[in-house]
């Protein structure tokens, strides 16, 4: 398996530069997942990666070498795609010895490899169908088949599970998270869904405009944010942004809010100074609502999603900043209540006036 | 002592309406009108077949016998016998001729026209879409224009007399044809073309591989049209063709009647086998043809 390093890598279509300078080590083994918004260019350096798109500036090396001009045959990756792309006109066997048969392989190597990994993937019985008779997940699970039988350097997962039901797309997500482990591979995987990027990666890059807002893992992309674009984009419901104003008060540090009240902020002073703007970026997990006592601020209820297990209220304060906050169980609270919140800062993130993290001083 | 009713009043045999299933209303008379005005136009454009048909089985007289008789009685069958056996009409042959000419175009067609249509719409280089407007824009140039300067250069080959003008120029591709196919081509989608790239596969396996299994019902399309075409082609066929035996139907139908104006009965029989063919071809594609057409249509 192989080590993935981009470097400088652009791509524009005419004028329009849609990846504006990728750099990008992706280890030995490891489950990288891009994500973004629509538009970001996700899909684009995926296919830059496996050769389906041209480089316009930088390099692509792969298990150390540098395969940026080669053919995406050559460069010892398969591609999962969104809809399966799967042959309509073949046998599901076919359709996985058709890139070993391109390779030169022998009829005999040919059948061995296939007939191994479908038992991996628990497709046997499905080999003789073609795909029109098969369900969504068959499909995927052959189209996947497709990818490991080549074994390949690294494996590219184009949103393999966007156009499956909920409860397969769970399945499914094991599936890869399961071969993953298996195969001690190299992926790369590509998704617009957050609960997909935070179960399956071992790192997330989260792209913006072309550019890489942020790498990091799971736990570091959802708990520090690098930037308000970030902070905004990972998590749902998303993480409050609530504009505040930095003050001191001897050796310690506290923010205003728009509404007047003020918080304390935790820990080591920000580095900023005094009376400097700031964003105050807080998960919906971390804002409680505070009952009968007076709390860290007020707002009116504008919506209340009741999940069973949680219930997400949805909140207008007084200075008419929304709020999100997740409540454990089935809160009473209903569309119009007036309802007190209390913050815990443990854990919250600051933001400077740039939109960058702000670190302690 | 009489047991009180159990249920409401309402008698079981009238359902309430909400129970009633709901028919939309009826349009009779709609219906009729469209069906009569439908079935006017079908007998418009079926009626010269109709009278080819039932002409090919009588003799002169019966033809014009008034008042008209819509059917042939006696059925002069022997009628085929004598149309298979003139030598100044050598059907057989030059229904060899038309099939040898329809096939050939239809097969150049399908190859160079879908290349062509693969290139345009499932490639991405520098320029497509001028050279696919340039191409479309030879629609608009009336045959005829070229024709001359095309048929000298044929004759400085030394190649007329031959089918090579007739057909060697399908191979190099049709502007109407190869919109038509790169408006299906268009409709594959790029996953299947990326997915044999990584597979290792060239351009040309992926166009006659991947690609062209799924457009079968178009190529199928193309072929039709380009038969019909080809089989009712008149003028090329009899300017550069010389000699009855060379004819294709068309041209030998014509110069049959030219020289036999009287025989009005073996023309109607002539006329009548050229015909059938297409009729039974289209007869049993007709599915494939509709559908192709609407997928066509709305792409």
């Amino acid at each position: 398996m192989g080590a993935v390093t981009l470097s400088g890598l652009r791509k524009l279509y005419g004028t329009h530069e849609v990846i504006k300078g990728i750099d990008l080590a992706i280890a030995e083994g490891e489950l990288v997942v891009f994500v973004g918004p629509s538009g970001c260019g996700k899909s684009t350096l995926l296919r830059m990666i496996a050769g389906l798109e041209d480089v316009d500036y930088g390099t692509i090396e792969i298990g150390g070498r540098d395969v940026t001009e080669n053919a995406p045959a050559l460069r010892g990756v398969a591609m999962v795609f969104q809809n399966y792309a799967l042959y309509p006109h073949m046998t599901a066997y076919d359709n996985m010895a058709y890139g070993l048969r391109r390779a030169g392989l022998g009829t005999a190597e040919v059948d061995r490899r296939v007939r191994e990994t479908a038992a991996l993937l628990q497709i046997t019985d499905l080999l003789s169908r073609r795909p029109r008779m098969m369900s969504g997940g068959q499909r995927q699970r052959v189209a996947i088949g497709r990818a490991i039988v080549r074994d390949p350097e690294v494996f590219l997962f184009d949103e393999p599970l966007s156009n499956l039901d909920a409860s397969l797309r769970v399945e499914m997500r094991s599936q890869i998270a399961r071969l993953h482990r298996a195969l001690a591979a190299t992926m790369i995987f590509v998704t617009h869904d957050q609960v997909e990027a935070m179960t399956l990666a071992d790192r997330i890059v989260v792209l913006n405009g072309g550019r890489i807002e942020q790498v990091g893992t799971p736990r570091e992309v959802y708990h520090h944010p690098a930037n308000l674009f970030v902070a905004g984009f990972i998590g749902s419901p998303a993480m409050n942004l609530l504009p505040a104003v930095l003050f001191r008060a001897g050796g310690a540090a506290g923010l205003r809010l728009a509404d007047g009240r003020t918080l304390d902020w935790p820990g080591p002073a920000p580095a900023l100074p005094d009376g400097a703007a700031v964003t105050l970026g807080i998960r919906p997990e971390r804002v409680s609502a505070s009952g009968a006592a007076a709390g860290d601020s007020a707002g009116e209820v504008t919506l209340a999603e009741h999940l069973g297990d949680e219930t997400i209220l949805h909140l207008r304060l007084d200075d008419g900043t929304g709020l999100t906050l997740k409540a454990p169980g089935e809160a009473a609270a209903a569309v119009g209540d007036r309802l007190a919140v209390r913050f815990d800062l443990t854990g919250a993130s600051l933001f400077d006036s740039a939109g960058a993290r702000v670190q302690p001083g | 002592m009489t047991a009180a009713p159990l249920s409401d009043a309402r008698p079981a045999a009238q359902p309430s309406a909400a129970l009633r299933r709901r028919t939309p209303p009826r349009r009779l008379w709609s219906a009729l009108l469209y069906h009569a005005v439908m079935l006017v136009i079908a007998a418009v454009f079926l009626l010269p077949f109709y009278w080819m048909a039932i002409s090919a089985f009588k003799n002169n007289a019966e033809i014009f016998a008034n008042p008209v008789s819509w059917w042939p009685v006696p059925f002069r069958s022997e009628n085929i016998g004598i149309l298979f056996s003139r030598e100044d009409f050598p059907f057989l042959r030059q229904f060899a001729n038309s099939v040898f000419y329809a096939g050939s175009v239809a097969v150049a067609v399908c190859l160079s026209c879908s290349l062509a249509a693969y290139s345009f719409g499932c490639l991405r280089w520098r320029g497509r879409d001028l050279v696919f407007g340039i191409t479309i824009c030879a629609l608009l140039l009336p045959a005829i224009v070229t024709f001359l300067p095309v048929y000298l250069a044929w004759s400085e080959v030394g190649l007329t007399g031959t089918y090579w003008p007739l057909i060697a120029p399908f191979f190099l591709g049709d502007a109407f044809f190869i919109f038509m196919l790169r408006q299906f081509f268009l409709g594959v989608p790029r996953e299947l073309m990326d997915a044999a790239r990584l597979d290792g596969a060239s351009e040309f396996r992926i166009w006659w591989q991947i690609v062209l299994p799924q457009v079968r019902t178009a190529l199928v399309i193309v072929g039709l049209f380009a038969i019909v075409y080809t089989w009712n082609e008149f003028f090329a066929p009899l300017i550069y063709l010389q000699g009855r035996e060379n004819f294709p139907l068309s041209v030998g139908l014509f110069t049959f009647r030219s020289q036999r104006a009287v025989e009005w009965s073996i023309s109607m029989t002539g006329a009548f086998f050229t015909a059938l063919p297409m009729v039974i071809l289209f007869l049993l594609t007709q599915r494939l043809f509709t559908r192709g057409l609407t997928q066509a249509t709305f792409k």
